[in-house]
Order: structure tokens, then sequence, then C-alpha cells
């Protein structure tokens, strides 16, 4: 694929920002919306798919750095194909993958002699999370070693289980404290909720002394809801639209 | 289930509010246009936050217009309507739809009741354009109701489900979107669900209804791990909101996702302290 920073034309150290505008203008023109009379629509077509991957791409390697605490840790990679709409019960084939996750110290020695945890290693490398599950479902309570809550950490995060995610991770690392690989995945999750208050830092968190001005805009906007409806008339006065 | 996200109005611009509150008032008239008084009468501050960032991510066209509230009846509203605020409308009035049948069941109210049947006719009309999401939604709704009834104590598989709802409806198409759209809305919608369990824990108790947090409440580690795991769920949102598209009101949507969704629950904290305190 080309550089997708030349695709959307913009600089390497362009901010978040920049290339979403970037982003934005090439979509307007070349998006298939905007080109249902286009005599070269098929072009077009071509162009939008080119700036959509480049923008996905730019954007999964933005985020890794702040997804994970900036480790090797991708996102992307989502083997799990299992596309909104496929099945919309099943497993979300999306909730980050684990790509690269398996270097280092997790050779396959020793700890996947047990038939169930191999087989529940490799349904995760392939991204396959409800097989997992399912695999490491089949195992009675009592035989559940450390390895068992990592893989079953994974399995669940895939599937969007994030508590019992964190749990299970928490329990792995509980079990085996030398074990970095199990150390690294509560670090992992731990982190997802740091990167989020750094950013919040940035938008005020309404405690500090602010509690009360705080409630008294929950209950602002109670009354504000109670009197639009009760009274049913808010905004039902003159004015059109369409 | 509904009013928590929200601004945090203390932290935000009088002009970004004035924007978001023309969003609002637009739902409201299209919530009445469409669906009259019972219709407007399930105007929520979530749903216009859904609106925003469905807006600010497909831009439709937007037309700006204005009416007068009868609580304030010299000062005219600014509205914002466009394609998007009929959608929003639609699955505004199906969750309320859905809401109050939930409480009819559980409680037995009887003005909820009479506003459940009044909406029932009135959300036909979404089942019929949106036959397959309605569908989709309305299984979820059922799956949560027995896994309820069951007691079924798995906070993932419970959030989770009122996750997919809220994915369902965070996806007004099928696009080159509709996944980060999906991931969004699924953990928004395990936020929201955890939330109304963390606010209404000592009443469920008490009542001895419901509540998927009960087996956590007697631990000693109770609010901590509320608020970590609440953290987890807006920060797996945000995640998937950094990467849309999305520059219009941008920083009206990150003081709700930073900010605003905070409020409620540090009320519901505030409020439960003192009595922590005569507990120990």
């Amino acid at each position: 694929m080309n550089d997708p920073y030349r695709v959307l034309g913009v600089d390497r150290n362009a901010s978040e920002d920049e290339i979403k505008k970037a982003y934005k203008n090439l979509s307007r023109k070349y998006h298939p919306d905007a080109n249902i009379n286009n005599p070269n629509k098929e072009q077009a077509e071509e162009k939008f798919k080119e700036i959509q991957a480049a923008y996905q791409q730019i954007m999964k390697e933005k985020t890794e750095g702040y997804t994970y605490g900036g480790g090797p840790y991708g996102r992307g990679n989502t083997a799990g194909q299992g596309r909104y709409g496929d099945n919309p019960f099943g497993g979300f084939g999306g909730f980050g993958s684990f790509g690269g996750f398996y270097g280092g110290q997790s050779d396959n020695t020793g700890y996947e002699e047990e038939p169930i945890i191999r087989a529940a290693g490799n349904y995760i490398r392939s991204g396959y999370y409800k097989e997992a599950r399912n695999a490491l479902d089949g195992m009675e309570e009592q035989n559940r070693n450390a390895r068992w809550y990592y893989y079953s950490a994974i399995a669940n995060s895939g599937l969007g289980n994030n508590v019992s995610a964190l749990d299970h991770a928490r329990r792995a690392a509980a079990l085996e404290p030398g074990n970095t690989d199990y150390q690294n995945l509560v670090t992992r999750f731990e982190n997802g909720g740091s990167w989020y208050e750094q950013r919040q830092a940035r938008y005020g968190y309404p405690t500090t002394g602010g509690g009360n001005i705080c409630m008294k805009i929950c209950i602002a906007n109670l009354i504000c809801n109670v009197c639009c409806g009760s009274s049913g008339m808010c905004c039902g006065g003159q004015g059109f639209y369409y | 289930m509904f009013g928590y996200i929200i601004v945090n109005k203390a932290e935000m611009k009088f002009k970004e509010f004035d924007v978001y509150h023309s969003y609002y008032c637009g739902l409201c008239r299209v919530l009445k246009d469409k669906y009259g008084v019972a219709g407007q009468l399930s105007l929520s501050y979530d749903m216009t936050f859904i609106l925003m960032l469905l807006s600010g991510l497909y831009e439709p066209e937007t037309i700006r217009g204005e009416c007068k509230c009868i609580a304030h009846p010299f000062e005219a509203h600014e509205t914002r309507i466009n394609l998007l605020t009929e959608y929003v409308a639609d699955m505004n009035v199906l969750l309320t739809y859905y809401q109050c049948q939930d409480d009819w069941d559980d409680e037995k109210k009887l003005h909820k009741l009479v506003l459940g049947r009044l909406l029932q006719s009135k959300s036909r009309k979404c089942q019929a354009a949106y036959t397959e999401k309605v569908r989709n939604i309305n299984m979820l709704m059922f799956q949560l109701s027995d896994a309820e009834k069951e007691n079924n104590e798995d906070i993932d598989v419970m959030s989770g489900t009122f996750g997919k709802i809220m994915a369902q409806i965070m996806v007004p198409r099928e696009d080159e979107w509709s996944e980060n759209l999906y991931r969004f809305g699924f953990y928004l919608g395990k936020f929201i669900y955890l939330l109304d369990a963390y606010e209404d824990i000592e009443e469920d108790i008490k009542k001895g209804t419901y509540n998927p947090l009960k087996k956590k409440y007697n631990s000693p580690e109770f609010e901590e791990t509320c608020k970590t795991i609440l953290t987890m769920m807006m920060s797996e949102c945000c995640k998937e909101f950094e990467t849309l598209p999305i520059l219009e009101n941008v920083e009206i949507l990150r003081n709700i996702l930073y900010s605003g969704v905070w409020c409620r629950y540090e009320a519901v904290r505030e409020k439960r302290k003192p009595a922590e305190g005569e507990k120990q």
C-alpha cells in the first residue's frame, strides 16, 4: 500500500486533528454518496477506499500509542472477522485484538501440554475468542491454573467482557507472580484507565470543590426534562423546519 | 436508565452550551411533530449526545431554526435539525417504550403504564422503518429482562446485553464506521447500565429488586471497584471515539465523554458519603 500519510496529504508529524481534517476534505470529494452522478464514480470509489484505508491505518498507529500505554501490543489485526451484523449476538470480532502479544517468553513449552489450554491458545492466536472461551469453559474449575486465567482474560477482552478480563488477568498474575506476561496483561488493562484519566484532566472532573455545583446541574437537568415533558410545550410554539 | 450522558456545564463555554441546547430543542421538536406530546415526554439528554456525535461524524445538512418554549415564553430557542434527528428521535421513542414496559413488569407504576400504551402505537412506526434493528433490540430487551428475572449476576453478560442495545442504536447504517460505532455504543451501554445499577443499589437491596452489583456491594472495595469498572468502560468508549473523524462540536462531545458522564456518578457518591460515615 502507498504511504498512508501521502494518501491523505499530511505530514508525518501531523496532529490527530489535522489528520481528521485532511480525511474529511478528501472524503467529501470521493465518498460514494457524493459521486452518485459522477460518470467516473468507480475511480472515485477506488480513491475513497484508499483514503479510508490510509486513515484507518494512521489512526491505528496513533491509538496504539495510547491504547495500551505505548507497549508493543497492537490493536488491529482483527483475525476474528465477525463483522457487525453477521452475528450480532455472537462475539463481535473487533474488540481489540491481541496482535503481537505472543512474543517474549510465551513460548509454548511445558504450559500447554494440557490439550484444552493448548487449543485455547491456538484459538486466541488466530483471533477466535468465542471458540477459545468455549474451550476454556470446558475445563473443570479445580484444574484451572494461571495459564487458564491468562487465556481466559484475553478471550474475555476479545469478546468485550472487560470486567472479567481484568479480574482473570489479576488472578493469573497472583497465581504466578514472577510471570511478566501475566503482569503485563494486568498493566495493559489498567492502563486503559490511566490513558482516560490523563485526557480527562483537560476537561475538568466534576468533583474538586464543585461537587455541589455538579449536583445542582444534574438536578437542573432533571427539572428541565420535567418541564419540557409535563407541560408538553417545549419548543412547541411557532417556527418550522424542513 | 436515562440522564447519564450529560454535559458538565461548569466546564463549558456559553456558546458551546447554546449549540448543545439547539440540538436538544431540535430533537424535542421532531419528537413532538412525529410522536406528539407523548414522544416529547421521552426526550433525553443521552439521545442529544448520540445525535451530536452522529451529526459530527456524518455532517448532514443541518437546518437552523427557532422556537419558543413555554418555560421561557419570551426567549426564542435555537434549533438544529437534520436527517439524523429523526433517526435519533425514533430510537428515543423505541427505548422509552421498552423501558416503560420494563417498569410496568417490575413495579406496575400506573402513570408509566399509561405512557407505555400511549407510545405503543407510535413506536410501531419505527418498527416498520427499522424492522431489523427493532427485532434485534427487542430480542436483546427480552434477554436482559429474562436474565434479570433469573438474577444473573455476571456483570459482563448483563451490562453487555444493554451494551448491545446501545450498539444497535449507535449504528444508523452499515458503512465504513459501523464497527467503530458499534464498539463505541457497546461500551457506552455497559457504562450506562452499570452506573444505573450503582445509583440504585441501596434502593434495590431495600426493596429486594434485581441489581447486578449486589454481590459486590458487600465487599469493602465496593466504591473503588465500581469506579475502576466505570472508568474502564469510558476508556474503551473514548478510544473508539478518538479514532472517529469528528471535528464539528468535538469539544462539546469531549466535555460529555470525559467530564459530564461523571456528574451523576459524583452526585450519587456525594449523597452516599454521610451515610457511610454513620455506618462506621
